[in-house]
């Protein structure tokens, strides 16, 4: 216990420093370097609005997350959450724009339509795995490509409004969007379902049998088939699961936060959900944590943008930065690095040769 | 209509064919020398993206095309080296170290870009030069094929010499055989003696220089600037390619061509009227189909074995 706290806490002051090192030469070459840092820091914080844009900002990623760890603990390789996620809220501004439905059903159903459909960018690199032993990892990156392009061409051919000026969709009609919970910000109901679908999430991979199966042939696939565990299933379930989660959340993106669809290019957020999977140490239970300080860093960085002569991309940097350190297993592969360590600072010598998992 | 009406249209799509298929066969060719040594390079669109801005830079303020290429292939080597580093002495996940570095390009290359010029996302006020076109004496003048094989790029011949040039240090060096073997079987291959970790920090490097040349030819040739995120997923269209083709240099030649050819059969298809979206989508699928056809074989073949 003690041994895991020790290495949760230095995977913080790791990931500080990461943050640290990546703003110092950018804040310092300003005119006002204090301002700068406590407009990053502190920003976020200052008014309604602009906390309001963190948690804004967290509840993709809760999706997008959520999806990661799913599937990154079956041991799937799969990174087609960022195509799932944006042709979800394309499927879903058709189901809005386009069923003659209306009152509280016509969001869910566009979630639901959306999620199944999008899923299909996780689920056909999975099941051509399965089926002929394709690679998963490449044919998912490629999907998120081709997902992007049929999305862009179901947008303007057929959801184009032609006044709209822009490559706009027509209005979302009001009865499907997601009504907004806190007084003061476009915070919306989002929040709540992916909260949820963290804890469900949760549920899902510690307290049932499919999750059990999900995570011992994710650790180590070879036992789960020895005494079982039929591998291949689990390996397109986890998929199907994961690219639902991560296209209803682009479908919640668009009803809570967008009067009309308007992306024009992948939006990033499934490769932040990379990021936040990792952040969480592929545990559900902490998705929500790490989405939050995700989406702290990005509102900070917008904020300095906005102020101060630095691009906003500064936080994109260090985005790369926490993938890379936070998977690195300090010390334990190199002994010349353990020994330095373990000469720097002696609590080191605790950190054993286990992997993580 | 007669067959020779049709000619100059046919020489416009191979033209294109090649013109898209040079980065992707460049960057396949570095995905090929990485993959055979055992370590998949997901980085190649960063270190593209990276050398295609670095291309840029160097070029406008040196005023030499040649030392942009060098600096484009400087920087690609250094990311492969920057790689290997975090996955052999920090002991992070290949695969996400790579999509680490594809973010920190990505970013990255927007915020040197803003520092140096003071522009977000695209360097029109750096007057960089571009990698020459050659006109081969002679060859030019034949009639059909002459206007195909001069006057391209010259990262065009370089991209299609490389191929039987990789192919033969696979096969016929010692390197390239160490190179495989830390592929195949890495820990039998240490027994032996060899160096696994030398072997793909070397392979990585190399890769990254392929990269390199990639990502200068998309800025100082395919185009004449660098744009944000200008790589637009050709580097996993490289890795798709590579694994089209085989594993062999000559099978991602070919891939290379394959899916430039769908490229640019589809923006010919596209001035007919079709939805340029569409058509954009291709190039991503046919990797997809093409792996899919590819596994399915190779699972027959091992199973009527």
């Amino acid at each position: 216990m003690r041994k895991a706290l020790y290495k949760r806490g230095a995977r913080l002051c790791l990931i500080l420093l990461v943050i640290a090192v990546v703003l110092w030469p950018v804040v310092a070459s300003l005119d006002d370097p204090r301002g700068a840092f406590f407009t990053f820091v502190l920003g976020p914080f200052n008014d309604m609005r602009h906390f309001g844009n963190v948690l804004e900002a967290t509840i993709p990623l809760l999706f997008t997350g959520l999806a990661v760890v799913i599937m990154f603990k079956a041991g799937a390789f799969n990174l087609g959450a960022e195509g799932a996620f944006f042709l979800g809220g394309v499927v879903a501004t058709a189901v809005l724009l386009k069923l003659p439905l209306a009152g509280p059903l016509l969001p869910v159903v566009a979630i639901v339509a959306g999620g199944v459909i999008g899923a299909s960018v996780c689920v056909v690199p999975a099941w051509l795995k399965a089926s002929v032993g394709a690679s998963e990892l490449v044919c998912s990156l490629m999907l998120n490509y081709a997902a992007l392009f049929i999305g862009l061409y179901i947008v303007n051919y057929h959801l184009r409004d032609p006044n709209a000026g822009a490559m706009l969709s027509y209005r979302i009609p009001l009865d499907g969007k997601l009504p907004r919970i806190l007084a003061g910000t476009r915070v919306h109901l989002g929040l709540v379902i992916g909260l949820l679908g963290c804890a469900l999430g949760a549920v899902y991979l510690y307290k049932t049998r499919w999750g059990y199966e999900s995570r011992l042939v994710g650790s180590n696939p070879l036992f789960a088939r020895h005494v079982g565990v039929r591998t291949v299933l689990v390996g397109l379930i986890a998929p199907c699961v994961g690219g639902f989660i991560a296209a209803a959340g682009g479908a919640v993106e668009i009803e809570g936060m967008y009067s009309r669809f308007s992306w024009t290019d992948l939006p990033g957020l499934g490769w932040n959900g990379l990021v936040v999977a990792i952040l969480a140490n592929n545990n559900p239970a902490f998705v929500p944590v790490a989405a939050v300080f995700l989406a702290y860093l990005e509102v900070g960085g917008d904020l300095l943008a906005q102020n101060f002569a630095v691009p906003a991309e500064v936080v994109g940097v260090i985005k790369a930065l926490i993938i890379l350190f936070s998977t690195m297993s300090i010390a334990v592969g190199n002994p010349r690095i353990k020994q330095l360590l373990v000469r720097v600072m002696p609590g080191a010598r605790k950190l054993n040769t286990e992997v993580e998992p | 209509m007669s067959f020779a009406s049709h000619i100059p249209g046919i020489v416009g799509v191979v033209n294109a064919m090649l013109r898209v298929a040079t980065p992707i066969l460049l960057a396949g060719l570095g995905a090929l020398l990485s993959e055979r040594a055992g370590v998949i390079n997901l980085g190649l669109e960063g270190m593209m993206l990276s050398s295609a801005l670095a291309g840029v830079v160097v070029s406008a303020y040196t005023g030499s095309a040649l030392l942009g290429l060098l600096g484009a292939m400087t920087v690609g080597a250094l990311l492969g080296a920057v790689l290997h580093g975090a996955v052999h002495i920090l002991n992070t996940d290949l695969i996400l170290s790579g999509v680490a570095l594809n973010l920190a390009a990505s970013a990255g290359t927007v915020m040197c870009l803003y520092w140096l010029t003071g522009e977000k996302g695209i360097s029109s006020s750096l007057s960089s030069k571009v990698l020459p076109t050659i006109a081969i004496p002679l060859v030019r003048d034949i009639p059909l094929i002459g206007p195909v094989l001069s006057g391209r790029n010259v990262m065009t011949y370089v991209a299609f010499f490389a191929v039987p040039a990789v192919s033969m240090m696979m096969a016929n060096t010692t390197f390239g055989l160490r190179l495989r073997a830390a592929g195949q079987d890495p820990a039998s291959t240490a027994i032996a003696g060899v160096r696994v970790a030398r072997i793909r920090l070397a392979a990585l490097v190399l890769s990254g220089m392929f990269a390199g040349m990639a990502g200068a030819y998309l800025s100082m040739g395919y185009v004449s600037w660098f744009g944000a995120n200008m790589s637009g997923g050709r580097g996993f269209i490289a890795i798709a390619a590579e694994v089209m083709g085989g594993g062999t240099a000559y099978g991602t030649g070919v891939a290379a061509l394959v899916l430039g050819g769908a490229e640019a059969l589809a923006v010919t298809v596209q001035s007919y009227g079709a939805p340029s979206e569409l058509i954009q989508a291709v190039p991503y699928i046919v990797p997809v189909v093409a792996l899919a056809l590819y596994a399915r074989q190779r699972q027959r073949r091992t199973a009527a074995q």
